[in-house]
Order: C-alpha cells, then sequence, then structure tokens
C-alpha cells in the first residue's frame, strides 16, 4: 500500500490507518532523531507524532508526507538544538573536486555525524542515509537547494576529516 | 520506544469519541448559551439578580463553547469523518436553538429571525464544506486503491 493511500485513510479517520502510518515511518523518525541528537529521545519523537497528529487533517498534499514530516522532526530537533543552530554558519567553500564523496558510506556517516555541525549533520542525513533529493532536503530546510548542495559538500569535507581524525583510512 | 509503545502514548489524541465529546460540548454550550440569551433580550422587566444570574449562564455556556472550539481546533484535531460528524451536531445545535427560540420568545422579533436564519446558513454552509472535502478524500482513496 502506498504512503499517499496510508495518508489518505488517515485523514478519513479511519481507525486502523494512523497506526499503520506510524509502523511504516516510526523508525525512520527515532533514526533522524537519534542521530541528529546524538542519543535517542522519546520525548522528542513524541513530540514530532502529536504534531503530526494535529497536522495531518490540513495536510494538503498527501503524496509529500515524507517531506513534511520531515521538517516537522526537524523542528522538534531544532527546538532541543537551539543553541547550536544559532551559531554562524561558516561561508560557502568553492565547489571543487569532491574527493571527500567517495569515503561517504552509511555506516561510517553514522558513527561520525555526532561532531558534525547540526545543520550540515541534518543535510548529511537527510541526503546519504535517508535518500531524499536534494529538492526535498531544500524543502524541508527551508533553504535554497544551491545552500544545501553548499552544507553537503562542507558536511562531507567535515566528516571526512573527522573520519581521518578517528583513523579511518580513506 | 516501539511503535505500540507511542500509539499508547498518543491514545488520548487520536480517541475518535473524545474528539466528538468536545465538539458536542462546544455546540451545547454555544446552544444554551444563545438559548439563555435569547430568554434575556426579549425578556421585558427581569429584575437585577435574575439579570446577572442570565449573564452568569451566557457566560458559562460561552467558555464550554470556547473550550471545545480550542480543543478541537488545537488539541485532538478533526479528522475528515469526524467534521462530518460534528458539523452534523452543529446542525442538530442550530435546531435545538431554533425551535428554543421560537418557544421562549413570546412574539418573535425581526433581529432573532436574522440571527438565526444566519446562524443555520452558517451551520449547513459548515456541513457542505465537510461532506465535500470528505468525498474529495474517499474519490482518492478509490484512486489510490485501484
Amino acid at each position: 500500500m502506498s504512503d499517499e493511500l496510508i495518508v489518505v485513510r488517515c485523514q478519513l479517520g479511519e481507525r486502523d490507518a494512523f497506526p499503520e502510518l506510524v509502523r511504516h515511518w516510526h523508525g525512520r523518525v527515532e533514526r533522524y532523531v537519534g542521530r541528529m541528537l546524538g542519543r535517542a529521545d522519546d520525548d522528542v519523537v513524541q513530540e514530532v507524532w502529536l504534531a503530526v497528529v494535529k497536522g495531518l487533517p490540513r495536510l494538503r498534499q498527501p503524496d509529500r508526507f515524507g517531506p513534511w514530516l520531515f521538517a516537522i522532526a526537524r523542528r522538534a530537533v531544532m527546538n532541543r538544538l537551539r543553541d547550536a543552530y544559532a551559531s554562524p554558519e561558516p561561508l560557502p567553500v568553492e565547489d571543487g573536486p569532491d574527493e571527500a564523496a567517495a569515503v561517504v558510506d552509511r555506516e561510517l556517516v553514522a558513527g561520525a555525524l555526532s561532531a558534525l555541525p547540526p545543520r550540515e549533520r541534518e543535510v548529511l542525513l537527510l541526503f546519504h542515509l535517508e535518500d531524499l533529493s536534494l529538492d526535498t532536503c531544500a524543502q524541508i530546510c527551508a533553504v535554497p537547494v544551491g545552500t544545501v548542495k553548499s552544507r553537503l559538500n562542507r558536511g562531507r569535507r567535515l566528516l571526512r576529516e573527522e573520519l581521518l581524525r578517528k583513523g579511518y583510512e580513506g | 520506544m516501539t511503535p505500540e509503545d507511542l500509539l499508547g502514548r498518543l491514545d488520548a489524541q487520536l480517541s475518535f469519541r473524545r474528539r466528538i465529546a468536545y465538539a458536542a460540548v462546544a455546540f451545547a454550550g454555544l446552544a444554551g448559551s444563545a438559548l439563555i440569551g435569547v430568554l434575556w433580550a426579549t425578556e421585558p422587566h427581569l429584575p437585577a439578580r435574575t439579570q446577572v444570574s442570565f449573564g452568569v449562564l451566557v457566560v458559562i455556556g460561552a467558555a464550554w463553547a470556547i473550550f471545545g472550539g480550542w480543543a478541537v481546533t488545537r488539541r485532538t484535531p478533526l479528522f475528515a469523518r469526524d467534521r462530518v460528524v460534528a458539523s452534523w451536531l452543529g446542525l442538530a445545535a442550530w435546531m435545538v436553538f431554533a425551535v428554543g427560540a421560537l418557544l421562549l420568545a413570546p412574539s418573535v422579533p425581526g433581529w432573532l429571525i436574522v440571527v438565526g436564519c444566519a446562524m443555520g446558513v452558517t451551520a449547513a454552509a459548515n456541513l457542505a464544506v465537510a461532506l465535500r472535502a470528505r468525498a474529495a478524500l474517499l474519490r482518492r482513496r478509490a484512486e489510490l486503491a485501484e
């Protein structure tokens, strides 16, 4: 059954649809929250789903549920990482040959992400671990696609430095 | 936390009965408050104590209406089916008000007819919008299920 169908059934108020939606997406929400915060946080996950319940009747594009859900999760995480997000963003670096992309691997990314600033951490998580497109990442983060690209480049570079620091040989 | 744990935590927000109860409380408060208001406005030469009592009852009814309205918009949202049920409740509350106002007011003043009709039109329009929204979602569900 497609995500959109489950969401439409939820919007209709069908009793068994919401548990189905939760079972389908809960793991990804929990993983995103856990990796962004560097620890599991059930309260934040609950806050995300509470916002989903409240906002679901007004969701106009049920086929865009995924990005909408991650945007909600991002807001909940931002509330917890307010200080970290408040620090000024570094200037974008020139797009050079992206050697660092070669070292991006799911498990390695997951392990080293906690050392990265939240803006870079979130785009790496959304793009590489959640397999979302650049456009979708930009929509979730409420920034232009170009900003997402520069954050990805900077994030990969920082990630490579972090991995090298931890002894990983690229 | 497993999905089942999470669903347990969201139980209150997902309760159909609770959502409809909030809507029913809102409409009951609104209808009661409006009926007392009609009685108050159309009954001449009421003693001060009675007027104060009516005022308090109007405020109590309005408070329940505001609480129910707040609950269904901010706390426990209404899904398409709930909105249809709530809209029927709204229409029923209007009918109670309309019949009650006719019985309570000795001679129905013109302004009361205008107010009553406006409330009835609002309740009917609300029901039409709710039915239309639900029908659109049902159509989409059928398309997706094919």
